[in-house]
Formats: structure tokens, C-alpha cells, sequence
């Protein structure tokens, strides 16, 4: 049977009379949005905590939202995404002293959650950009760990996993700094979520990663790149996301001869027996004059046309050695 | 019992002669029409080297031959093509012609030439309907008096004759600048002959121009050849399908009124439309056959094809389902 949990990180941008803006723009553009999500087969969907709010008001809250999202096809809200990925003197996960206010920060999130069928997992960066945390130290490591420590034992209490997605900007990116940093917080409170597009720019292997860390891994988001950062561009201040001169797009949909082999993953995937959700996302898929809504339906054909057939092989291979 | 297959429109794709000629684009639309639940695409005649989808010389120069497309359109994940519209009028840089016209009778053995030419391709890539501007627009041509209508009914007999012997039907499309509004296109359905003609109910062009398709399909549903969905977001009520080039003053332009566009994905917001009670007729009528999604000028073609794709999942593939298992 085809994967069926399938969710779409909340990223689009589309046309109003006011030009590009986030379907939250009005109602009739939301509807125009999750319409077309729901068309492609998505049945989970993954937001950021700083639309919480903003659906909350649409929608008589977060369930509100949430109930509008079921009537048009979707099971849940599957993920909720958090970041701090500017430091700043209030909030910078590697400044210990600014722990207690992230920690309220996030008590706020998941307070806007309450009601909810299930979010699975609150998805964190767990650092600030590395030009303003460096040098990066086992020490300031440790110190991070602690932060997430904290916040996934206070997330475990609200139902949902603190599951960390590593940039290839951020202060923790190569793969020896993820190990260290996993090894520092607890397998039962902090998770590892897999963004294939960010450790390959950073040169790190997804595949192998989620191999190695299959128990702590919660969740992917399913994007391609076609560059690895060769030219240090993860320093480029105040952000190389966007801001880098030598790479003005990192970020691509599947199926679109990216770096990342997404057939492998799956197989990988499926042979470990994880059955979580399997995220998409599009980050600025409106560079180069771009649509969300192509780059998205485009992903999804590959979804159901390539990735079910690796799915597929392997389901056959296990059941032969049965 | 219901036979009913989804097909979606790729003319939306390109807003103009120098647009979408290259060959990822053509696999980005594809794509998204299958994952949006349609299995046939329909394709628009075009002619010359920018219209690589147009005509079946321009998919065997891209694709190797015409069976090279249908390789490409599986490689999409699409069964094939459901139909191919065409207006003779449209001239052709293959076979260096200008517009031929139904009205001239020296100009039909060409159309039925070219029609043939159509039909075969069609039948290779899976068509089963070929579609055809049956007469000029109404403000192009003087009133069409009984002989005309009889000249264009020959014409089409002639036509539906040459693609019939490649299994292709042929559907005469009535749009909303036709000459066919104001002279009735009933007068030239009922003088050609219903083995070989049948009508396209195009649901946004009937309500654009004032007439009810839920009307067209009680009084000629047993000669519905082809259906085309889509919206209809104004009602040209001022007649002004009657001034000359149309085209581009009323349907491009938006007349008078400047229209910003008159039609849209069906169930758009403001359609004048009601695509289930039109699903419910078409299904009483005992329609089998292609019902094409469309949403000519649409300024982002995936998200309607994605609405379109939501509404057929939704809503009319499902009652079509019901009926199909209330027959067994």
C-alpha cells in the first residue's frame, strides 16, 4: 500500500490584489490554497508557530482552523515549526541566560495548540545562525542540548515531540557537530528531524544520518538543492539563506535533477519501518518567476509516480523475506 | 451505465505565440494535470515552430513522431489525448495556407484533408473527438441565410465522414462570439447528419453568451459529442459578439465593459455556472464520453487545474461513481 501520510509545510506565497502574499490573506485565498493542496493527496499539514495567531483570528482559533482544514479533506495538524534563527539578546539558544524566555516563548505556542487532534511535532532550529554563535564549541553544544532538553520534556507534556531541524546555516550543521549534538540531549525528549535540501548544501549525507539516527527521527521535509555550500556561504551575515552571494536559490521541488537521490531515501525509509509523516516542502519556489502551486503539484507527481514505485520495490522485497 | 473520462485543457499554459515552447514546461503542465486527477489532455491546433503541441508535423519535429508524444504524455502519467480543438480559419505554416472557410465549397476538400490529418494523429494518441469552430464569429461574416447554413452542413458532413473512419467524432464547438449565437446553432445541427456530427456543450462560452446549457442539453442532449467545463464569470448581454474582430476587442479585451476575463476554473468565485446540476443532466442524458476541464485565461493555469482537480474529486466524479454504481 502507498504511503499514505503525506503532509505539506506551510510555505506559499500566491497572487492577491495586492500582489504576492501568504494565502492568508483573506479566506477566499485560503481556500483557493488547501483546496489545491487537497486536490494533490496531502492529508497533514505543518505550519509556523508565527501563523498560529494569524489562523486563530480567521478561524475562531486554532481548532477552529484545524476543523476547516478536516472539512476539506485533511486529517490533522501534523507539525508545528518554532525558530529562533536570528540571536538576538532575548532569544539565542546558545546564550543559557535566554533560556527561560525561549522557554516561555514556546509554552505560548503550545498553549495555542490546546484542542488540537494530535500535533506530532514541534520542529525546532536548534540554533541561531553560526556567523553569530561562532565559535562553535562542545561547550556551546552543551549549552544548546540543555535548551532542547528543557523544551522537549515541557513538549512531551503537551503530546508532541521536540524534533530538531538542523540549517545549513545554523551554528550546528556539519556531522560531527550533530553527533555531538545528539549525543548531549536525551534520545527520549529531543528528536531528529531530517531536512534533505539543508544537510546536503551542508555537505552531510541524509541518507546516512537518518540511518544512523532512525530511532530519534520524527520527520523529513522532502526538498531538493542543487548546490553544496562550497564557498562558506553559511557565514554570509545576517543571512545566507537568501542573502548569499554566490547562490541566489538553494532550494528546489523534487523531480527536478537535484542533488538529493529521493528514491533511496524512501527505500531507506520504508526498510527501517519508520510510518511517521512525510513532509514537502518549497522554500521561495517563486524564484526565477516560480509557482507554488506547480513547484508543489510537480512534487507531488513525483511522490505518486516515482517515489510509490521505490516504495513499492522494497514493500515486495520484505514481503519475499517473510 | 456512465462513461465518463476526465481530460483537462493545456491551452491555458500559453498566453501567447512565443510562450511555452519548451519542452520542460510541457512536462511541468502535464504533470500537473495528472496529479490532479485527469487522465487525457486536450490539445488546441497551433501552427509554426512555437507551437511544438499544436498540429501532428510539429509533434513529430519535437518528439520524433506522433508516437513519441504519446510516449512523452506516459512518461507524464497521462493515458493519452482526449481531443483536439481546431478553427480552420487558423491558418497553417505546414501546409502554406491561409484560413479556410466552411462557407466556401472550394475550400472543403482542404478542411476535410486537414481534418483527416487531425483525425489520425488523434486516433494514435488515444483521441476519440475532434472539435471544430463550425463558422466564423458573427461580426466576421454576413447573417448566415439558409443556403450558408446548408453549404456549412455539407461541409461538416463531409468532415465527420473523414474522421469517422479513424474512429474520431467530430464535434462541432459553438463559442460565444460564433455566427452560429445569432443564427441558431440548432438550424445547423438539425441539417447535418447525427451519425456523423455531433455539438460540444462548452459550458463557459454558452452562459457567456446568454444561453443556458442546461437548455442545450434537454433539447440536444442525445447530440452531445463532447463536453467542456468551465466557468463563466460574465454574460456578454450587450451583444457585442457582434462587432467585427471580436476576438480581440470583446473576448481578449473585454468589450465595453473591459471585462478583465470572462472565464474562469469551474466553481471559481462569482461563476454563473452550476457544474453539478449540469453533471446531474449530462448523466441523465446518458452522456458517455470526455468532459474537458478548462480555464481559458487564467493567470495561474496550475492553481486552476488544481481547483478544477479539487472539484472533480470532490464533487462531480463522485456523482458520476453513484450513477455507475447505481447501473450495476
Amino acid at each position: 500500500m502507498a504511503w499514505t501520510k503525506w503532509s505539506y509545510m506551510d510555505h506559499w506565497v500566491t497572487e492577491t490584489p495586492q500582489g504576492p502574499q501568504p494565502p492568508s490573506f483573506n479566506r477566499a485565498s485560503m481556500d483557493r490554497y488547501v483546496k489545491q493542496l487537497s486536490a494533490l493527496g496531502f492529508t497533514g499539514f505543518d505550519t509556523f508557530f508565527f501563523y498560529l495567531p494569524v489562523y486563530a483570528g480567521m478561524y475562531g482559533g486554532v481548532p477552529g482552523f484545524e476543523r476547516y482544514l478536516q472539512d476539506s479533506g485533511f486529517d490533522k495538524i501534523t507539525g508545528i515549526f518554532s525558530a529562533y534563527p536570528s540571536a538576538t539578546r532575548y532569544t539565542a539558544p546558545h546564550v543559557r541566560e535566554t533560556h527561560d524566555r525561549i522557554v516561555a516563548d514556546c509554552t505560548n505556542t503550545l498553549r495555542m495548540c490546546e484542542g488540537l487532534t494530535g500535533v506530532e511535532n514541534f520542529i525546532v532550529m536548534p540554533t541561531s545562525t553560526y556567523h553569530q554563535t561562532e565559535p562553535v564549541t562542545d561547550d556551546t553544544i552543551k549549552v544548546v542540548a540543555d535548551l532542547w532538553n528543557r523544551v522537549g520534556k515541557l513538549t512531551l507534556e503537551h503530546g508532541m515531540k521536540t524534533t530538531c531541524h538542523f540549517e545549513f546555516w545554523g551554528a550546528i550543521r556539519t556531522r560531527e557537530q550533530i553527533d555531538t549534538f545528539l549525543s548531549y540531549t536525551d534520545p527520549e525528549l529531543v528528536h531528529f528531524f531530517c531536512d534533505t535540501a539543508q544537510h546536503t548544501i551542508a555537505g552531510v549525507d541524509p541518507i546516512q544520518l537518518f540511518r544512523d539516527y532512525r530511532d530519534r527521527c520524527t520527520g523529513f521535509h522532502f526538498k531538493d538543492t542543487k548546490n553544496v555550500d562550497e564557498h562558506e556561504a553559511y557565514r554570509t551575515p545576517p543571512d545566507p539563506e537568501l542573502m548569499a552571494p554566490q547562490v541566489t536559490r538553494w532550494f528546489y521541488e523534487m523531480g527536478e535533477g537535484g542533488l538529493v537521490d529521493f528514491p533511496a531515501l524512501m527505500k531507506e525509509i520504508v526498510r527501517s519501518g519508520y510510518d511517521g509523516w512525510l513532509t514537502v516542502e518549497h522554500d521561495k519556489a517563486e524564484l526565477g518567476g516560480g509557482s507554488y502551486a506547480e513547484a508543489t503539484a510537480v512534487a507531488k507527481w513525483y511522490i505518486d509516480n516515482v517515489l510509490a514505485e521505490a516504495e513499492a520495490e522494497v514493500r515486495a522485497e520484505l514481503e519475499a523475506a517473510r | 451505465m456512465s462513461a465518463i473520462r476526465w481530460a483537462y485543457a493545456i491551452n491555458q499554459w500559453k498566453p501567447q505565440f512565443d510562450d511555452f515552447v519548451r519542452r520542460e514546461e510541457h512536462e511541468r503542465a502535464l504533470k500537473t494535470i495528472s496529479i490532479a486527477g485527469f487522465e487525457g489532455v486536450e490539445l488546441t491546433y497551433g501552427t509554426g515552430r512555437w507551437e511544438p503541441l499544436g498540429n501532428p508535423q510539429q509533434l513529430a519535429a519535437n518528439f520524433g513522431s506522433v508516437a513519441g508524444f504519446r510516449e512523452f504524455l506516459r512518461s507524464c502519467a497521462l493515458d493519452g489525448v482526449s481531443s483536439w480543438y481546431w478553427d480552420p480559419a487558423e491558418r497553417s505554416m505546414e501546409h502554406l495556407t491561409g484560413p479556410l472557410s466552411p462557407l466556401a465549397e472550394a475550400d472543403v476538400p482542404a478542411i476535410v484533408d486537414r481534418a483527416r490529418e487531425l483525425a489520425t494523429a488523434l486516433a494514435e494518441l488515444g483521441g476519440s473527438v475532434l472539435l471544430v469552430r463550425p463558422v466564423p464569429g458573427a461580426g466576421d461574416v454576413e447573417p448566415l441565410d439558409d443556403d450558408a447554413i446548408g453549404r456549412v452542413a455539407a461541409c461538416w458532413d463531409a468532415v465527420g465522414r473523414a474522421t469517422a473512419e479513424h474512429g474520431v467524432r467530430l464535434a462541432l464547438h459553438v463559442d460565444f462570439l460564433s455566427a452560429l449565437r445569432r443564427d441558431h446553432a440548432p438550424r445547423l445541427i438539425d441539417r447535418t447528419d447525427p451519425a456523423l456530427v455531433g455539438l460540444a456543450l462548452d459550458t463557459g462560452e454558452l452562459t457567456v453568451g446568454g444561453i443556458d446549457p442546461l437548455a442545450v442539453i434537454a433539447t440536444h442532449g442525445d447530440r452531445i459529442a463532447h463536453v467542456q467545463f468551465k466557468d463563466a464569470l460574465a454574460v456578454d448581454d450587450a451583444q457585442e459578439y457582434l462587432q467585427p474582430h471580436a476576438h480581440w476587442t470583446v473576448r481578449v479585451r473585454g468589450g465595453a465593459r473591459e471585462v478583465p476575463r470572462w472565464f474562469a476554473e469551474p466553481g471559481a468565485n462569482g461563476g454563473l455556472v452550476d457544474f453539478p446540476a449540469i453533471t446531474r443532466a449530462l448523466l441523465d442524458a446518458g452522456y458517455a464520453g470526455w468532459i474537458v476541464v478548462e480555464s481559458d485565461q487564467s493567470p495561474h493555469p496550475a492553481a486552476s487545474a488544481l481547483l478544477a482537480g479539487y472539484l472533480v474529486q470532490q464533487e462531480l466524479g463522485p456523482m458520476v461513481h453513484e450513477q455507475r454504481k447505481a447501473a450495476v
